[in-house]
This record gives C-alpha cells, structure tokens and sequence, in this order.
C-alpha cells in the first residue's frame, strides 16, 4: 500500500434485496485513490451485490460508505453520479433501444455540455462505436455492448469507476484487450473496482485483490501475493495451467 | 427508435391493415345487415339537448358518430372510404388517449387501469367549464354556471386532468414504488382506483351524457367521403399532441432519457438520470393527453357520459398491446388499426361488436408477432 489518500471506505456492510435477507454481511473495502482493485469469488459471493450497494441500488442495512470525506451511504444513483462514481453492470448494461450515440449521451446526462468534448475522446478509445453510433445497442453483439456499457460509464468522466465482470462473454483477445484497457484508464488517474470471473488475469494487472467469499470480504493483499497464495490458488484460481 | 425502424414498421402495420380489412370484407360476404338497425340513434341524440335522455347510455359511442356520418353523407359516397376515414380519426383520437397508458407501461411497468378514467375527467371537466347550465362541485350545495367559450374551458380541464397526474404520482404511485409494492399488486390498485374515480364522476356529473359541441360544425363534402368541420380540427390537434410526443421522445433529452428509463430504469439511474422525475412528468403528459383524447372525442361524439372512458379503455389496452408494449410509438399505430378495424367492421357486423372486432385483431396479430407491431423481440442473453 501506498499513502495515497483513502478514497472510497466501505465498512462492515450488511445488505440484501429482500427485506430480511443479508446477501452481504460484513463486507468492508478500503480503497485508495489511483488504485486498481480487483475482487474474485466464486459465483454467488456476492460481488455484484456488492457493488450495487456501494453504488446505492441495493439497500445496505448496517454499515457506513465514505466518498473521501462524505458519507455516501444509501445515496440515490444519480447523487453519486455527480460525485464522479460510474458504475457498468454486469447484464442489462446498455439501453437496447437507444442508439449507440444516445446510450452514450446518456452518460453525461448530468453535464449535457460536456458530451461533444467527451464524444470525441471516447470516440478515439472506441473507434468502431464511432461507426455503429446510429445502431441500436440492442443489435449490437454481447462484446460491442460491453464496448458500449464502458464507454457510457467513462462519458461521465468518473473519479472512482465500478466495473463488473467487463471481460465476461468476450473471446480471449477481446479479454486481454479490456483488461489492458482497464489499465490504461487507471493510469489516467480513475481509481477502478472490478469483479472479475477471470481471476488470474484480473490479479496480475490490479494493485490489490480482495476475495469475497459468502457475503463477506475474506482477505485481501497484492494481485501478486494472491497469486502466490495455495489456497487462492486451490479455491479460485484452479490448479489447470497454472 | 429511430428513422430506420419506421419504414419497416410502417410497412408491417400496412400488412396487418390490409389482412385486416380484407378479413371484414371476406366476414361482410357472409352477410350481416348491421347499418340499418343502428340509424335511429342519431335522432335520439340530436334531439336531446343538454342532458340527453339517459336511454342513450345504453348505446355505444361509436354509434352515435358511426352513424352520425353516414347520415350526412349524402347518397352516392364511398361508405368503404368513409368509414375508413372515420377509422383513421377514431384511431388518432384513439392514440392520443393511449399513448399515455403506453409510455406509463414502458417508464414503471404498471397497466394503469384508471386511464379510461382520465379521458372521461378531461371530457367531463370542459363541460363543466364551458357548460351554460348550472353546474356544482363535489360537495358543494352552490350552484353555479361558468359558461366559458370551449378553447379556455378544454385548456383548463387539460390543466387539472394533468395536476391529477401529478397528484397521483406524488401521493400514490411513488410511495408504493419506493416500498417496492409489486407490479401486479399496483395494477390491482390501479382497477380500485378506476372504480373508485368512475363512481366518483358519476356522482359528480350524474349519469346523463352531456352535450359538447362547437359552432363550426358543418360538413365538408369531399367527394369520396364528406367530413365535419370540428373533426378536421380535431384531427389537426392530434395530429400536433402526437406529432409533439414524437418530437419529445425522439429529439429532446428528456425525451431520451424517458426512453432510458423504459428500457433499464436501474441502467438509467447509474448514468444519472433521476428516474422519479421523469416518471413524474410521464403521468403529467400521460393524464394531459388523456385529457385531450377525451375533449376531443368527446366533441366527435357531440357528447360525453362518465364512462366514456371505461368503455374505451379496452380499446385502448388493445391498441397499446397490438402496437407493442410499452413502445410509445405502438399506441399510434396500434389505435390506426384498431379504429379503422373497428370502423370499417360496422360494414358488416353490428356496432356492438366492436370489441370482439378489437378482441379479434389483437389475437391474429399477437399470434403472427407476440411482440406486437412495433415491440423488438430481445435477444435472449
Ligand atoms: N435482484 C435480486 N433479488 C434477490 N436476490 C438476488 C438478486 N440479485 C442477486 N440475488 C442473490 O444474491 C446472491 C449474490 O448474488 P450476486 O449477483 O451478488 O453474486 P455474484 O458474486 O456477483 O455472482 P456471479 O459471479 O455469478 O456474478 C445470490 O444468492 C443471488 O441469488
Ligand atoms: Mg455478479
């Protein structure tokens, strides 16, 4: 860890759709700006819950999230929009009736004057969405909607960017190039969280990992030091071509 | 939606229109002499003067005006031309009282079954403005008569029909979103309160139908077909309200971001819009326009009853259906075809047939295209 300051804290979060029902229970996530986080667990931990309550769409119950200085526990999605925190789902991450240019819009909803400025950067990172700009993202192929959903989320021009599962259904090449692309974007200087099914390339590439397991956020250390680890490797990562 | 899709929609919705009437001309062979025993309404009604005669009720809407029209058509005009221009206005009158039913569909989900409720309101709040009689309201033992001309009238009734849209959101709709109230127990909600605002015009208004008409009413005779002076301006309006709703959805942001919020309304909120605003402001248009719908057919029928509205919701929920669900633009071309099916059908069958005529049209279409006319079937994953 560096001493960067801390810029999203998530502490001991207890949240679930219905009512009664903890999906996470004593989730906690300390982030520092310029970070890139990755979070792995098996399938139904909890990670996309976890992100959505972070982002306000699931409610959380007992716990506490910190923007910097300000509590954003529970806030509205949109609130949080304009304190810089884009969000792309993992499914239903694009407006299928809407034009590839109009999801983009969407994504600088908030600052409508920004969007030909932001249209032409984003344009130069997705040049073949510069091409498909009048189709509908409903006909577009699960790996350009996923081009799309990214794109829409960096039009907001985002501080803290929470990404989930962004290389899933794409063909290894298309993988390895979101996973580069991730990168690159948090060099720019975007503090990133992503939840990733391709754990191995996910913990080589981040600065930090965090195993979410039952609800609950395991361990954490370095991508590397994860990598290392036997029962990382034995749970998550597979002993198959390691 | 775009420029693209519309050319192959129009087409398709042409397809299902031309199967459509040469299904009523194949049934009209079998032969059914239904125009004869309709004609007697109109002189009932024309007679009447404020209140008509309450046996009135029992006819149907469209056969007052069905019949109105080929009353003062003089001999030798194309009934088959004129009762699809009948069709096309009914249809258009149709679409700018569902179009709101369908954009509440498509924003939260929910089959508002209170909306027949709101085009009667409009119909009935201009009479009460633009009325010489004496009228009260609700509990109030004042009576009074405001008489206003009918263009402030229909914009003060379009006014509050829409504060009630605001209202309704504000008070009830929204709440019971927020505590996650499902889809099913809304709708259920939404019928209590049809019922509940039914009861509550009736007892208002009273059961009589109530005479709206304006001063421009002569007949222009085309040729082929003849047409009221007071519907071309009716059909003009509509033509403007649905031209206006087009524009909104398609080239304002706002717009867009309505559209957002009918495909994802959780994707819509992630990119900032605020959902609750825009779901606002669509039962806002949704009841405003409802009110147009009801003032305008209102004054095509010459007159309104409390449960216009209930009657004609069937028609609606067929034209929002067959359009597709939820696709703004369906509840145009869904009304086109089910106000020319329907028209064109009192040919053959009786009037009173109408909405099995509906009813008929909705499930032939259905079985082709599930998705209706205009609706997309989604990739599945
Ligand atoms: N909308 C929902 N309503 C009710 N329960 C839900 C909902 N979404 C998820 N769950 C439940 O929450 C649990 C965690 O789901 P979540 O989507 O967070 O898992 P995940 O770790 O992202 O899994 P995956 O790797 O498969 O994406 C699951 O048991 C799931 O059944
Ligand atoms: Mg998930």
């Amino acid at each position: 860890m560096t001493d960067a300051p801390v810029i999203v804290d998530a502490d001991d979060l207890y949240a679930g759709y219905l009512p009664g029902i903890d999906i996470l229970n004593g989730c906690s996530m300390r982030v520092q700006e310029g970070e890139l986080i990755g979070i792995i667990g098996p399938n139904g931990a909890g990670k996309s819950t976890f992100l959505k309550a972070l982002f306000g769409l699931v409610p959380i119950r007992s716990g506490s999230v910190t923007l910097g200085d300000e509590d954003i526990t529970n806030m509205r999605a949109d609130e949080l929009v304009k304190r810089g925190i884009g969000f792309v789902p993992q499914t239903n991450n694009v407006f299928p009736s809407l034009t590839v240019l109009e999801n983009l819009e969407m994504g600088t909803y908030q600052r409508p004057k920004a969007f030909k400025a932001q249209w032409e950067r984003i344009g130069e990172l997705f040049p073949k969405l510069v091409d498909r700009r009048d189709q509908r993202a409903g006909s577009l192929s699960g790996g350009e909607r996923q081009m799309v959903a990214m794109a829409r989320a960096l039009m907001m021009d985002p501080k803290v960017l929470l990404l989930d599962e962004p290389s899933a259904g794409l063909s290894p090449d298309r993988q390895d190039e979101t996973f580069v692309r991730t990168r690159e974007i948090n060099r720019t200087g975007v503090t990133v969280i992503m939840v990733e099914q391709n754990a191995r390339r996910c913990l080589q590439i981040c600065d930090r990992g965090y195993v979410l397991d039952q609800g609950t956020t395991a361990y954490t250390a370095s991508g590397q030091e994860l990598l290392k680890d036997p029962k990382v490797i034995e749970l998550y990562l597979g002993t198959l071509g390691a | 939606m775009t420029k693209r899709i519309d050319r192959r929609v129009m087409l398709r919705a042409l397809i299902v229109l031309v199967i459509a009437v040469a299904a009523f001309i194949a049934l009209g062979a079998s032969g059914s002499p239904a125009i004869a025993s309709t004609t007697d309404t109109v002189v009932a009604h024309s007679a009447a003067l404020s209140n008509e005669a309450p046996s009135a009720l029992t006819q149907d809407t469209t056969t007052v005006h069905a019949t109105a029209d080929t009353e003062s058509s003089g001999v030798g005009d194309n009934r088959y031309v004129q009762q699809f221009i009948n069709g096309i206005v009914f249809g258009l009158l149709l679409a700018l009282a569902s179009v709101g039913l369908s954009l509440i569909y498509g924003t939260t989900g929910l089959s508002n079954f209170a909306h027949g409720e709101q085009v009667s309101l409009g119909a009935l709040l201009t009479f009460f403005f633009a009325s010489k009689q004496e009228v009260s309201l609700p509990f109030l033992p004042v009576e009074f008569s405001i008489g206003w001309p009918l263009l402030p009238s229909a914009l003060a009734a379009i006014a509050i029909s829409a504060g009630t849209g605001w209202l309704q959101d504000r008070y009830l709709w929204s709440p019971l979103r927020r505590r996650r109230v499902s889809i099913v127990q809304q709708m259920i909600v939404s019928i209590g309160l049809s019922l509940a605002m039914l009861n509550f015009i009736q007892w208002w208004f009273g059961a009589e139908r109530k005479r709206l008409t304006t001063s421009i009413d002569t007949r222009l005779d085309l040729g082929l077909f003849s047409i009221g002076q007071t519907t071309i301006w009716s059909v003009l309006i509509a033509l403007v309200c649905l031209g206006g709703v087009g524009y909104f959805l398609l080239k304002t942001r706002t717009g867009r971001a309505t559209r957002a919020v009918s495909d994802n309304p959780a994707l819509a909120s992630a990119s900032g819009i605020r959902v609750e605003k825009v779901v606002r402001l669509v039962w806002i248009m949704a009841t405003g326009l409802a009110a147009v719908g009801g003032i305008l057919l209102a004054l095509y029928d010459n007159a309104a009853a409390f449960d216009v509205g209930a009657r004609l919701l069937l028609l609606m929920f067929a034209a929002v259906t067959l359009g597709g669900l939820g696709q703004a633009f369906g509840a145009l071309v869904g009304s086109l075809v089910i106000g020319v099916a329907v028209e064109m059908s009192t040919l053959w069958i009786g009037t009173d047939l109408k909405y099995a005529v509906a009813l008929a049209i909705l499930i032939l279409v259905l079985l082709v295209r599930p998705q209706g006319i205009l609706g997309r079937a989604e990739r599945v994953g």
